[in-house]
């Protein structure tokens, strides 16, 4: 009885934060130009000497993914701002639900929309597959685990953006998440320093900040989708497995923080 | 009302605006043009490969299409105005010509943004021996290196020691490529023939018919076209030239026109001009007599590559 009402307090709110998305203009003026950049695509191809396929591969998922990461930034940071800001928080909270649950309802209200997004973009990509290919072409399925690869990727992200926001202003948090999305492709880097200095303090450093940062690098697939290469059932489940568990540990950070803050 | 007038207002010097923004445009435009009397030099690239793999980040597919297409206007731009200059067509067969001294580079950016990116490895084989005959070993063998799986890379490596007259390193390669899996039979046939027959024209035919049935860049194929209509030129003149010399032969000097010896070229079963009874080069332009008479050559016309 409890746990149902626990996930039904959590339905509630992500439901409602999933109605709020779609509501907003900003959702559907990135979806727009994600659309048009992939439709785009289609005529890039014609310049790229019989490389149609692989451009439009390329660019209609980084343009999933890069879309994907202002929408996850600029939506995510604003998630708990905006309530505490209209004062809404307070008959939220003031009725029987936690702070968590009242986090992890606005995540996955998010996490929806991303969902809904991603799903979209990658028919559209498909869709402009089908178009320069004249029908079919294995890479119109092939692209899919990327794509989903793609989603687990944006879904830590917004788990970032949430974390900042529990506890700073949306235009710092929009950076800061921002920054965890580059140094995230950039871990292998990190990885490579530590191997490379010669001080143990620095090379511990280097070492903590690659394994505790998010590594973006797990979800990054677009390059070898192009050529219709799909990973391996092992590597995805695992990437999958390590966003649960990194999401997992960003939310219960930005719970603690949340609970200590106060609204007075 | 005063609502009303505040709109067109605005709207006026919105049009207004944007006017005078284009006429400022066209305006800078000529006075730099003018100002820069020197000739334009060449672009520089900012980034070497490595650099901008980093700064791609999940992107570098994406970064790898724009250098390949950037190598793709590269050398257009540098043939459009080779030919706007020389008053000619250039056509990709005198390369040296274009000084493409940027293409090397725009394609090695584009293969180490993505290693697995086989076009820029194919056009760098057809491209790049006629002026960089070390780049394009060097681009093709970095490919193997990355792909080492990939027997077409070894086709294009054989291609360039094959064009490079090194006949044991390209029947090497050739041979390397047909051992991997998937290679096609004709990679082994191929190996042997060069490595028997060298530069011969059969094996130049087969060659370059290989690389058109794998090729699927357009440019590359109608470039092979013409190495292939090129082939078949040099058989036809060594048909034309001893049809000369028969005539020559029987009527003691060389002829003045193809008419006088449209009777000997019938037999030849050449394709011949009906109005000038000249033999047609495979581009459909008739070849000319050279030398009073007593050879044949292209015409500057003709599609044909002339070296």
């Amino acid at each position: 009885m409890y746990i149902h009402r626990v996930f039904s307090a959590t339905a509630t709110i992500a439901r409602n934060t999933f109605r709020e998305a779609v509501r907003d203009r900003i959702l559907y003026n990135l979806l727009f130009f994600a659309l048009l950049l992939i439709g785009g695509a289609i005529f890039l191809g014609e310049l790229s000497g019989g490389q149609e396929a692989k451009i439009i591969v390329d660019l209609g998922l980084s343009a999933t993914l890069l879309f994907g990461v202002f929408i996850a930034i600029f939506v995510g940071v604003g998630l708990v701002y905006k309530e505490i800001e209209r004062r809404t928080v307070y008959a939220i909270l003031s009725k029987p639900v936690g702070r968590g649950q009242f986090l992890l309802g606005k995540y996955v209200g998010l996490c929806m929309t991303l969902l809904v997004n991603v799903l979209v973009m990658g028919a559209g990509v498909s869709l402009a597959l089908a178009y320069v290919t004249n029908g079919w072409d294995p890479l119109i399925l092939r692209i899919w685990p990327t794509i989903f690869l793609i989603y687990f990727e944006l879904a830590v992200i917004t788990g970032v953006a949430l974390l900042f926001s529990s506890f700073s202003t949306p235009a710092l948090s929009a950076l800061l998440t921002f920054l965890v999305f580059i140094i995230g492709h950039l871990s292998g880097d990190l990885k490579s320093f530590a191997t490379s200095l010669g001080g143990t303090a620095a090379r511990w450093v280097f070492n903590a900040l690659y394994y505790l940062l998010p590594n973006f690098s797990y979800y990054s697939f677009i390059t070898p989708a192009a050529h219709g290469q799909i990973p391996t059932s092992a590597s995805f489940l695992l990437a999958a497995l390590y966003g649960c568990v990194y999401v997992t540990v960003l939310l219960s950070a930005a719970t603690l923080i949340f609970n200590q803050r106060n609204f007075k | 009302m005063s609502n009303r007038r505040s709109v067109t207002a605005l709207s006026v010097s919105i049009l207004v605006g944007l006017a005078t923004v284009v006429g400022i445009s066209r305006a800078t435009d000529i006075h730099n043009k003018e100002a820069s009397s020197a000739p334009p030099s060449e672009e520089q690239l900012y980034l070497q490969g490595r650099t901008a793999k980093r700064l791609s980040l999940a992107f570098n597919g994406l970064a790898a299409d724009w250098y390949w297409m950037r190598s793709l206007q590269y050398v257009g731009r540098k043939v459009i105005k080779y030919e706007e200059t020389q008053s000619g067509q250039n056509g990709l067969d005198d390369l040296a010509a274009l000084d493409l001294r940027l293409l090397p580079s725009l394609l090695r950016i584009a293969t180490t943004l993505d290693p697995q990116f086989m076009a820029p490895y194919e056009y760098g084989a057809m491209i790049l021996p006629t002026f960089n005959r070390a780049e394009a070993i060097a681009l093709l063998e970095d490919g193997i290196a990355k792909n080492p799986e990939a027997w077409r890379l070894y086709q294009h490596l054989g291609y360039i020691y094959w064009q490079g007259q090194d006949y044991s390193k390209a029947s090497e390669t050739y041979g390397a490529g047909a051992k991997l899996p998937g290679a096609p039979r004709w990679m082994a046939e191929m190996s042997a023939r060069t490595a028997a027959e060298g530069g011969s024209r059969r094996a130049a035919r087969e060659m370059y018919q290989h690389l058109y049935e794998e090729s699927t860049d357009d440019r590359v194929k109608e470039l092979i076209v013409r190495r292939i209509m090129q082939v078949d030129s040099f058989e036809e003149r060594d048909r034309i030239r001893s049809t000369l010399a028969e005539y020559t032969r029987l009527v003691g000097r060389c002829p003045a026109s193809w008419r006088e010896i449209f009777p000997l070229l019938r037999k030849t079963q050449l394709r011949v001009d009906p109005t000038s009874g000249a033999p047609i080069d495979p581009s459909g332009t008739p070849y000319l007599l050279s030398k009073q008479g007593c050879d044949v050559d292209l015409d500057t016309a003709s599609r044909v590559p002339y070296k």
